[in-house]
Protein backbone atom coordinates (compact mmCIF):
# COMPACT_ATOMS: atom_id res chain seq x y z
CA UNK A 1 0.00 0.00 0.00
CA UNK A 2 1.49 3.36 -0.85
CA UNK A 3 2.09 5.87 1.78
CA UNK A 4 0.15 9.16 1.99
CA UNK A 5 2.83 11.57 0.88
CA UNK A 6 1.16 15.23 0.86
CA UNK A 7 1.44 17.24 3.75
CA UNK A 8 -1.84 17.02 4.94
CA UNK A 9 -2.59 12.90 4.71
CA UNK A 10 -5.01 12.94 7.97
CA UNK A 11 -7.70 14.54 6.37
CA UNK A 12 -11.03 13.30 5.86
CA UNK A 13 -12.28 11.60 2.45
CA UNK A 14 -15.28 13.97 3.27
CA UNK A 15 -12.64 16.83 3.59
CA UNK A 16 -10.95 16.07 0.33
CA UNK A 17 -13.98 15.80 -1.73
CA UNK A 18 -15.01 19.27 -0.81
CA UNK A 19 -11.44 20.20 -1.62
CA UNK A 20 -11.73 18.58 -5.10
CA UNK A 21 -14.92 20.56 -5.77
CA UNK A 22 -13.41 23.66 -4.93
CA UNK A 23 -11.12 22.23 -8.06
CA UNK A 24 -7.79 21.43 -5.71
CA UNK A 25 -5.26 19.38 -7.31
CA UNK A 26 -3.38 18.82 -3.73
CA UNK A 27 -6.64 16.65 -2.34
CA UNK A 28 -6.54 14.59 -5.39
CA UNK A 29 -3.03 13.61 -5.19
CA UNK A 30 -4.19 12.57 -1.17
CA UNK A 31 -6.71 10.43 -2.26
CA UNK A 32 -4.80 8.81 -4.89
CA UNK A 33 -1.77 8.17 -2.95
CA UNK A 34 -4.69 6.98 -0.59
CA UNK A 35 -6.81 4.54 -2.79
CA UNK A 36 -4.81 4.15 -6.12
CA UNK A 37 -2.87 1.08 -4.28
CA UNK A 38 -5.93 -0.78 -3.55
CA UNK A 39 -7.62 0.29 -7.18
CA UNK A 40 -4.95 -1.02 -8.91
CA UNK A 41 -4.18 -4.78 -7.37
CA UNK A 42 -8.36 -4.89 -8.16
CA UNK A 43 -7.55 -3.94 -11.77
CA UNK A 44 -4.31 -5.98 -12.31
CA UNK A 45 -6.10 -9.08 -10.64
CA UNK A 46 -8.72 -8.40 -13.13
CA UNK A 47 -7.28 -7.60 -16.42
CA UNK A 48 -3.81 -9.13 -15.98
CA UNK A 49 -2.28 -5.99 -18.03
CA UNK A 50 -0.40 -3.30 -17.08
CA UNK A 51 -1.26 -0.51 -19.54
CA UNK A 52 -5.26 -0.93 -19.75
CA UNK A 53 -5.29 -1.17 -15.75
CA UNK A 54 -3.19 2.39 -15.98
CA UNK A 55 -5.13 3.93 -18.33
CA UNK A 56 -8.35 2.52 -16.02
CA UNK A 57 -6.79 3.76 -13.11
CA UNK A 58 -6.09 7.76 -14.32
CA UNK A 59 -10.14 7.33 -15.87
CA UNK A 60 -11.32 6.67 -12.75
CA UNK A 61 -9.65 8.80 -10.73
CA UNK A 62 -10.35 11.80 -13.78
CA UNK A 63 -13.46 11.10 -13.51
CA UNK A 64 -13.61 11.43 -9.98
CA UNK A 65 -11.88 14.98 -10.46
CA UNK A 66 -14.80 15.83 -12.47
CA UNK A 67 -18.07 14.90 -10.74
CA UNK A 68 -17.03 15.13 -7.06
CA UNK A 69 -19.45 17.55 -6.78
CA UNK A 70 -22.58 15.04 -7.22
CA UNK A 71 -20.63 12.54 -4.99
CA UNK A 72 -22.92 11.81 -1.57
CA UNK A 73 -21.15 10.36 1.35
CA UNK A 74 -24.84 9.51 2.60
CA UNK A 75 -24.91 6.86 0.10
CA UNK A 76 -21.47 5.22 0.60
CA UNK A 77 -18.01 5.57 1.76
CA UNK A 78 -15.35 6.99 -1.39
CA UNK A 79 -13.12 3.29 -1.31
CA UNK A 80 -16.57 1.78 -1.56
CA UNK A 81 -16.97 3.46 -4.42
CA UNK A 82 -13.91 3.62 -5.96
CA UNK A 83 -13.93 -0.13 -5.91
CA UNK A 84 -17.35 -1.26 -7.43
CA UNK A 85 -16.40 1.27 -9.94
CA UNK A 86 -12.88 -0.16 -10.66
CA UNK A 87 -14.26 -3.96 -10.83
CA UNK A 88 -17.36 -2.80 -13.06
CA UNK A 89 -14.95 -1.21 -15.62
CA UNK A 90 -12.26 -4.15 -15.46
CA UNK A 91 -14.64 -6.37 -16.09
CA UNK A 92 -16.36 -4.45 -19.07
CA UNK A 93 -12.93 -4.25 -20.65
CA UNK A 94 -12.20 -7.90 -20.13
CA UNK A 95 -15.52 -8.79 -21.77
CA UNK A 96 -15.63 -6.59 -24.50
CA UNK A 97 -18.51 -4.44 -22.93
CA UNK A 98 -19.26 -0.74 -22.93
CA UNK A 99 -16.34 0.38 -21.41
CA UNK A 100 -18.95 3.40 -20.43
CA UNK A 101 -20.56 0.60 -18.09
CA UNK A 102 -19.91 2.61 -15.10
CA UNK A 103 -19.75 5.77 -15.55
CA UNK A 104 -22.94 6.72 -13.96
CA UNK A 105 -21.96 4.48 -10.57
CA UNK A 106 -20.87 7.73 -8.67
CA UNK A 107 -24.05 9.82 -8.62
CA UNK A 108 -26.52 7.20 -9.29
CA UNK A 109 -26.14 4.28 -7.20
CA UNK A 110 -25.89 2.84 -3.47
CA UNK A 111 -22.96 1.42 -2.13
CA UNK A 112 -22.55 0.74 1.68
CA UNK A 113 -19.50 1.68 2.97
CA UNK A 114 -16.33 0.32 4.32
CA UNK A 115 -13.89 2.66 5.77
CA UNK A 116 -10.23 2.62 4.37
CA UNK A 117 -9.24 6.28 5.22
CA UNK A 118 -7.02 4.95 8.53
CA UNK A 119 -3.71 2.69 7.33
CA UNK A 120 -4.62 0.30 10.36
CA UNK A 121 -7.84 -0.15 9.28
CA UNK A 122 -6.80 -0.70 5.65
CA UNK A 123 -3.94 -3.48 6.56
CA UNK A 124 -6.58 -5.36 8.63
CA UNK A 125 -9.35 -5.17 6.40
CA UNK A 126 -6.64 -6.49 3.43
CA UNK A 127 -5.66 -9.22 5.90
CA UNK A 128 -9.44 -9.96 6.55
CA UNK A 129 -10.77 -10.30 3.09
CA UNK A 130 -7.88 -12.59 1.91
CA UNK A 131 -8.40 -14.88 4.79
CA UNK A 132 -11.90 -15.27 4.34
CA UNK A 133 -11.59 -15.93 1.06
CA UNK A 134 -8.66 -18.29 1.45
CA UNK A 135 -10.83 -19.91 4.01
CA UNK A 136 -13.19 -20.95 1.64
CA UNK A 137 -13.41 -24.75 0.87
CA UNK A 138 -11.57 -24.78 -3.05
CA UNK A 139 -14.39 -25.20 -5.22
CA UNK A 140 -16.30 -22.55 -3.32
CA UNK A 141 -13.54 -20.36 -3.61
CA UNK A 142 -13.15 -21.03 -7.04
CA UNK A 143 -16.69 -20.02 -8.09
CA UNK A 144 -16.42 -16.58 -5.54
CA UNK A 145 -13.15 -15.59 -7.77
CA UNK A 146 -14.39 -16.50 -11.28
CA UNK A 147 -17.87 -14.12 -10.38
CA UNK A 148 -15.79 -11.39 -8.86
CA UNK A 149 -12.68 -11.10 -11.03
CA UNK A 150 -13.99 -12.21 -13.61
CA UNK A 151 -17.61 -11.18 -13.67
CA UNK A 152 -18.75 -14.15 -14.61
CA UNK A 153 -22.71 -15.55 -14.25
CA UNK A 154 -24.15 -18.91 -12.51
CA UNK A 155 -24.44 -20.42 -15.53
CA UNK A 156 -21.21 -19.01 -17.23
CA UNK A 157 -19.34 -20.11 -13.72
CA UNK A 158 -20.96 -23.94 -14.74
CA UNK A 159 -19.73 -23.52 -18.26
CA UNK A 160 -16.08 -22.97 -17.60
CA UNK A 161 -15.96 -25.62 -14.89
CA UNK A 162 -17.85 -28.06 -15.92
CA UNK A 163 -20.39 -28.71 -12.79
CA UNK A 164 -24.18 -28.55 -12.77
CA UNK A 165 -25.57 -25.04 -12.37
CA UNK A 166 -27.18 -26.45 -9.03
CA UNK A 167 -23.94 -27.66 -8.05
CA UNK A 168 -22.70 -23.50 -8.59
CA UNK A 169 -25.68 -22.06 -7.22
CA UNK A 170 -25.05 -24.24 -4.04
CA UNK A 171 -21.67 -23.58 -3.86
CA UNK A 172 -21.68 -19.66 -4.33
CA UNK A 173 -24.52 -19.70 -2.18
CA UNK A 174 -23.14 -21.32 0.90
CA UNK A 175 -19.38 -19.24 0.00
CA UNK A 176 -21.50 -15.92 0.52
CA UNK A 177 -23.51 -17.03 3.59
CA UNK A 178 -19.99 -17.34 5.24
CA UNK A 179 -18.36 -14.34 3.75
CA UNK A 180 -21.54 -12.41 4.66
CA UNK A 181 -20.26 -13.46 8.85
CA UNK A 182 -16.43 -12.99 8.32
CA UNK A 183 -16.54 -9.57 5.96
CA UNK A 184 -19.22 -7.83 8.14
CA UNK A 185 -16.95 -8.94 11.27
CA UNK A 186 -13.65 -7.80 9.43
CA UNK A 187 -15.60 -4.28 8.76
CA UNK A 188 -16.95 -3.89 11.56
CA UNK A 189 -13.45 -4.80 13.65
CA UNK A 190 -11.78 -2.70 11.27
CA UNK A 191 -13.85 0.68 11.67
CA UNK A 192 -13.50 0.09 15.75
CA UNK A 193 -9.86 0.91 15.21
CA UNK A 194 -10.80 4.39 12.90
CA UNK B 1 -40.78 -10.62 -7.58
CA UNK B 2 -43.70 -9.12 -5.47
CA UNK B 3 -42.26 -10.57 -2.26
CA UNK B 4 -39.11 -9.70 -0.96
CA UNK B 5 -36.42 -12.13 -1.44
CA UNK B 6 -36.04 -15.29 1.06
CA UNK B 7 -32.78 -15.47 1.07
CA UNK B 8 -30.39 -12.81 2.12
CA UNK B 9 -27.44 -14.21 -0.05
CA UNK B 10 -29.59 -13.27 -3.17
CA UNK B 11 -28.59 -9.62 -2.64
CA UNK B 12 -25.25 -10.88 -2.03
CA UNK B 13 -25.41 -13.08 -5.57
CA UNK B 14 -26.91 -9.67 -7.36
CA UNK B 15 -24.05 -7.88 -6.12
CA UNK B 16 -21.34 -10.43 -7.35
CA UNK B 17 -23.18 -10.25 -10.97
CA UNK B 18 -24.30 -14.03 -10.37
CA UNK B 19 -27.71 -13.72 -10.92
CA UNK B 20 -29.05 -13.81 -14.21
CA UNK B 21 -32.53 -13.85 -16.65
CA UNK B 22 -35.48 -13.98 -14.95
CA UNK B 23 -33.72 -13.97 -11.56
CA UNK B 24 -32.02 -10.85 -11.55
CA UNK B 25 -35.42 -9.11 -13.56
CA UNK B 26 -37.44 -10.21 -10.72
CA UNK B 27 -34.78 -8.52 -8.13
CA UNK B 28 -34.31 -5.27 -9.83
CA UNK B 29 -37.80 -5.13 -10.73
CA UNK B 30 -38.57 -5.64 -6.75
CA UNK B 31 -35.38 -3.55 -5.74
CA UNK B 32 -37.23 -0.20 -7.71
CA UNK B 33 -40.25 -0.05 -5.12
CA UNK B 34 -38.78 -1.53 -2.01
CA UNK B 35 -36.26 0.87 0.01
CA UNK B 36 -35.50 -2.39 2.35
CA UNK B 37 -33.97 -4.35 0.16
CA UNK B 38 -32.48 -1.40 -2.30
CA UNK B 39 -30.90 -0.96 1.09
CA UNK B 40 -29.76 -4.76 1.82
CA UNK B 41 -28.73 -4.44 -2.00
CA UNK B 42 -26.36 -1.83 -0.84
CA UNK B 43 -24.84 -3.04 1.81
CA UNK B 44 -23.78 -6.48 -0.39
CA UNK B 45 -22.27 -4.35 -3.00
CA UNK B 46 -19.86 -2.85 -0.21
CA UNK B 47 -19.97 -6.13 1.52
CA UNK B 48 -18.69 -7.71 -2.28
CA UNK B 49 -16.61 -4.75 -3.37
CA UNK B 50 -14.63 -5.65 0.71
CA UNK B 51 -13.41 -8.95 -2.04
CA UNK B 52 -11.45 -6.75 -3.90
CA UNK B 53 -8.82 -5.69 -1.20
CA UNK B 54 -8.00 -9.69 -1.59
CA UNK B 55 -6.52 -9.68 -4.44
CA UNK B 56 -2.30 -9.41 -4.68
CA UNK B 57 -1.23 -6.07 -3.00
CA UNK B 58 0.11 -3.60 -6.52
CA UNK B 59 1.29 -0.67 -6.05
CA UNK B 60 -0.06 2.72 -7.40
CA UNK B 61 2.03 3.95 -10.18
CA UNK B 62 3.69 7.54 -9.86
CA UNK B 63 3.39 7.74 -13.10
CA UNK B 64 -0.38 7.51 -13.59
CA UNK B 65 -0.43 9.86 -10.71
CA UNK B 66 1.70 12.64 -12.92
CA UNK B 67 -0.04 12.08 -16.01
CA UNK B 68 -3.42 12.68 -14.07
CA UNK B 69 -2.40 15.97 -12.91
CA UNK B 70 -1.10 16.52 -15.89
CA UNK B 71 -4.96 16.12 -17.86
CA UNK B 72 -6.16 17.85 -15.20
CA UNK B 73 -4.03 21.39 -15.57
CA UNK B 74 -4.41 20.91 -19.91
CA UNK B 75 -8.43 20.09 -19.37
CA UNK B 76 -8.22 23.42 -17.09
CA UNK B 77 -6.37 25.23 -19.76
CA UNK B 78 -8.78 24.39 -22.50
CA UNK B 79 -12.13 24.75 -20.48
CA UNK B 80 -11.20 28.28 -19.25
CA UNK B 81 -12.07 30.64 -21.92
CA UNK B 82 -9.65 33.04 -21.29
CA UNK B 83 -9.33 36.13 -23.30
CA UNK B 84 -6.21 37.04 -24.32
CA UNK B 85 -4.78 41.00 -24.17
CA UNK B 86 -4.44 41.03 -28.05
CA UNK B 87 -8.23 40.26 -28.75
CA UNK B 88 -8.69 43.92 -26.22
CA UNK B 89 -8.97 46.98 -27.70
CA UNK B 90 -7.43 50.17 -25.83
CA UNK B 91 -10.91 51.33 -24.85
CA UNK B 92 -12.49 48.19 -24.36
CA UNK B 93 -10.16 47.31 -21.79
CA UNK B 94 -10.47 50.71 -19.90
CA UNK B 95 -14.61 49.61 -19.64
CA UNK B 96 -14.03 46.62 -18.84
CA UNK B 97 -11.49 47.53 -16.05
CA UNK B 98 -14.48 50.16 -14.56
CA UNK B 99 -16.81 46.77 -15.42
CA UNK B 100 -14.32 44.31 -13.08
CA UNK B 101 -13.99 46.47 -10.28
CA UNK B 102 -18.38 46.58 -10.09
CA UNK B 103 -18.40 42.86 -10.78
CA UNK B 104 -15.74 41.22 -9.04
CA UNK B 105 -17.20 41.96 -5.37
CA UNK B 106 -20.83 40.97 -6.71
CA UNK B 107 -18.86 37.64 -8.33
CA UNK B 108 -17.77 36.87 -5.14
CA UNK B 109 -20.52 37.04 -3.30
CA UNK B 110 -23.16 35.23 -5.58
CA UNK B 111 -19.68 32.42 -5.38
CA UNK B 112 -20.20 32.46 -2.14
CA UNK B 113 -24.02 32.14 -1.39
CA UNK B 114 -24.16 29.18 -4.67
CA UNK B 115 -21.85 27.98 -2.43
CA UNK B 116 -23.66 27.92 0.75
CA UNK B 117 -26.94 26.82 -0.26
CA UNK B 118 -25.18 24.46 -2.67
CA UNK B 119 -24.07 22.73 1.02
CA UNK B 120 -27.16 23.55 2.55
CA UNK B 121 -29.17 21.45 -0.38
CA UNK B 122 -26.85 18.94 0.29
CA UNK B 123 -27.25 18.29 3.91
CA UNK B 124 -30.84 18.62 3.37
CA UNK B 125 -30.93 16.02 0.28
CA UNK B 126 -29.51 13.76 3.31
CA UNK B 127 -31.38 14.23 5.78
CA UNK B 128 -34.42 13.44 3.70
CA UNK B 129 -33.26 10.40 1.93
CA UNK B 130 -32.31 9.38 6.21
CA UNK B 131 -36.25 10.24 6.82
CA UNK B 132 -37.40 8.60 3.79
CA UNK B 133 -35.57 5.03 4.83
CA UNK B 134 -37.04 5.95 8.26
CA UNK B 135 -40.23 6.33 7.16
CA UNK B 136 -40.32 2.91 4.87
CA UNK B 137 -38.66 1.05 8.18
CA UNK B 138 -41.63 1.63 10.23
CA UNK B 139 -43.91 0.96 7.79
CA UNK B 140 -42.46 -2.49 6.74
CA UNK B 141 -42.44 -3.22 10.86
CA UNK B 142 -45.72 -1.98 11.22
CA UNK B 143 -47.18 -4.30 8.38
CA UNK B 144 -44.96 -7.13 9.92
CA UNK B 145 -46.54 -6.28 13.00
CA UNK B 146 -50.55 -6.70 11.52
CA UNK B 147 -49.06 -9.84 9.58
CA UNK B 148 -48.10 -11.38 13.11
CA UNK B 149 -51.32 -10.30 15.06
CA UNK B 150 -53.30 -11.56 11.81
CA UNK B 151 -51.63 -15.20 11.88
CA UNK B 152 -51.58 -14.88 15.76
CA UNK B 153 -55.70 -14.56 16.44
CA UNK B 154 -56.93 -16.29 13.17
CA UNK B 155 -59.35 -18.70 14.59
CA UNK B 156 -57.90 -21.76 12.01
CA UNK B 157 -54.40 -20.80 12.74
CA UNK B 158 -52.41 -24.10 14.46
CA UNK B 159 -49.35 -24.28 16.89
CA UNK B 160 -47.59 -27.44 16.11
CA UNK B 161 -44.54 -27.94 19.09
CA UNK B 162 -41.21 -29.07 17.92
CA UNK B 163 -40.05 -32.04 19.81
CA UNK B 164 -36.05 -32.00 20.14
CA UNK B 165 -34.72 -35.92 18.58
CA UNK B 166 -32.53 -38.44 20.19
CA UNK B 167 -28.88 -37.70 20.31
CA UNK B 168 -29.23 -34.14 18.36
CA UNK B 169 -29.03 -30.77 20.09
CA UNK B 170 -31.85 -30.05 22.60
CA UNK B 171 -34.28 -26.84 21.51
CA UNK B 172 -36.97 -25.99 21.90
CA UNK B 173 -39.60 -24.55 19.15
CA UNK B 174 -42.94 -24.19 17.68
CA UNK B 175 -44.44 -23.25 14.76
CA UNK B 176 -47.85 -20.89 14.08
CA UNK B 177 -49.10 -22.04 10.99
CA UNK B 178 -52.53 -20.76 8.98
CA UNK B 179 -52.90 -22.79 5.48
CA UNK B 180 -55.76 -20.43 4.24
CA UNK B 181 -53.47 -17.38 4.72
CA UNK B 182 -50.38 -19.33 3.61
CA UNK B 183 -48.35 -17.80 6.57
CA UNK B 184 -46.01 -19.17 9.39
CA UNK B 185 -44.13 -18.09 11.93
CA UNK B 186 -40.73 -19.90 13.79
CA UNK B 187 -40.12 -19.38 17.52
CA UNK B 188 -37.43 -21.18 18.98
CA UNK B 189 -34.15 -21.71 20.46
CA UNK B 190 -31.66 -23.94 20.20
CA UNK B 191 -27.66 -24.17 20.41
CA UNK B 192 -25.54 -22.91 17.40
CA UNK B 193 -25.22 -25.09 14.68
CA UNK B 194 -21.51 -27.07 14.17
CA UNK B 195 -19.36 -25.48 12.27
CA UNK B 196 -19.87 -25.48 8.42
CA UNK B 197 -23.39 -26.16 9.09
CA UNK B 198 -26.61 -24.35 9.28
CA UNK B 199 -30.52 -25.82 10.67
CA UNK B 200 -33.51 -25.65 7.78
CA UNK B 201 -36.92 -25.10 8.78
CA UNK B 202 -39.36 -27.20 6.26
CA UNK B 203 -43.03 -27.78 6.12
CA UNK B 204 -43.50 -31.37 4.72
CA UNK B 205 -46.89 -30.66 2.84
CA UNK B 206 -49.51 -33.51 2.78
CA UNK B 207 -48.47 -34.59 -0.75
CA UNK B 208 -45.46 -33.55 -2.24
CA UNK B 209 -41.68 -32.40 -1.45
CA UNK B 210 -40.79 -30.26 1.45
CA UNK B 211 -41.06 -26.65 1.68
CA UNK B 212 -37.64 -24.60 2.83
CA UNK B 213 -39.45 -22.21 5.75
CA UNK B 214 -35.50 -20.65 6.48
CA UNK B 215 -31.63 -21.33 7.10
CA UNK B 216 -30.65 -20.38 10.91
CA UNK B 217 -27.48 -19.87 12.32
CA UNK B 218 -28.97 -19.17 15.91
CA UNK B 219 -26.28 -17.67 18.33
CA UNK B 220 -25.74 -19.01 21.48
CA UNK B 221 -28.42 -18.35 24.60
CA UNK B 222 -30.96 -15.85 22.14
CA UNK B 223 -33.50 -17.31 20.34
CA UNK B 224 -34.51 -17.24 16.56
CA UNK B 225 -38.14 -15.90 15.24
CA UNK B 226 -39.35 -15.01 11.75
CA UNK B 227 -42.35 -14.69 9.95
CA UNK B 228 -42.34 -16.30 6.11
CA UNK B 229 -45.39 -15.98 3.59
CA UNK B 230 -45.88 -19.13 1.71
CA UNK B 231 -48.47 -20.32 -1.03
CA UNK B 232 -51.87 -20.22 0.17
CA UNK B 233 -53.77 -23.65 0.81
CA UNK B 234 -50.76 -25.94 1.66
CA UNK B 235 -52.07 -28.43 4.33
CA UNK B 236 -49.01 -29.44 5.87
CA UNK B 237 -48.40 -32.92 7.22
CA UNK B 238 -45.42 -32.18 10.14
CA UNK B 239 -42.92 -29.27 10.76
CA UNK B 240 -39.11 -30.55 10.98
CA UNK B 241 -36.07 -28.47 11.83
CA UNK B 242 -32.73 -30.45 10.18
CA UNK B 243 -28.39 -29.52 10.45
CA UNK B 244 -27.95 -29.04 6.55
CA UNK B 245 -24.31 -27.45 5.02
CA UNK B 246 -23.81 -23.97 5.61
CA UNK B 247 -26.36 -22.00 3.64
CA UNK B 248 -29.22 -24.77 3.43
CA UNK B 249 -30.48 -27.14 1.26
CA UNK B 250 -32.53 -27.26 -1.98
CA UNK B 251 -34.42 -30.08 -0.47
CA UNK B 252 -33.27 -32.00 3.42
CA UNK B 253 -30.43 -34.06 3.44
CA UNK B 254 -29.75 -34.15 6.70
CA UNK B 255 -30.57 -35.34 10.67
CA UNK B 256 -33.45 -34.11 11.74
CA UNK B 257 -33.31 -32.16 14.97
CA UNK B 258 -36.68 -30.78 15.85
CA UNK B 259 -39.73 -32.24 14.38
CA UNK B 260 -43.91 -31.89 15.11
CA UNK B 261 -46.85 -32.73 13.62
CA UNK B 262 -50.30 -31.10 13.89
CA UNK B 263 -53.01 -32.63 15.87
Amino acid sequence: MTPETSSEPRASDAVLIDRLVLRDEGALAVLYDRYAGVISSVLHRILRDDQAAEEILQDIFFQLWNTASRFDSSRGSLPAWLVVIARNRAISRLRRHNPAAGEALLEGMAVSPFNLESSAARQQLVERAKASLENLPKEQRTAVELAFFEGLTHSEIAARTGDPLGTVKTRLRSALETLRRTLHSAARSASQLE
Amino acid sequence: MNDHPTRDEDFDLYALGALEGAEKQALESHIAFCLGCAQKVADARGRIAMLALAAPPAKAPAVVKERLLRQIREARGQGGGAVTETELQPASRAVLSRWTAILIPIAAVLAVATFLLWNANRRLDSQLAALRASAQQQERQLQDAREITGLITARDTITVQLAPQPAMPQGTAHVMYNTKMGMLMYEGQIPPAPAAKSYQLWLVPASGNPISCGVFNPVAGEPDHWMMKLPKGIEPRAFAVTLEPSGGMPQPTGPKVLVGAPS
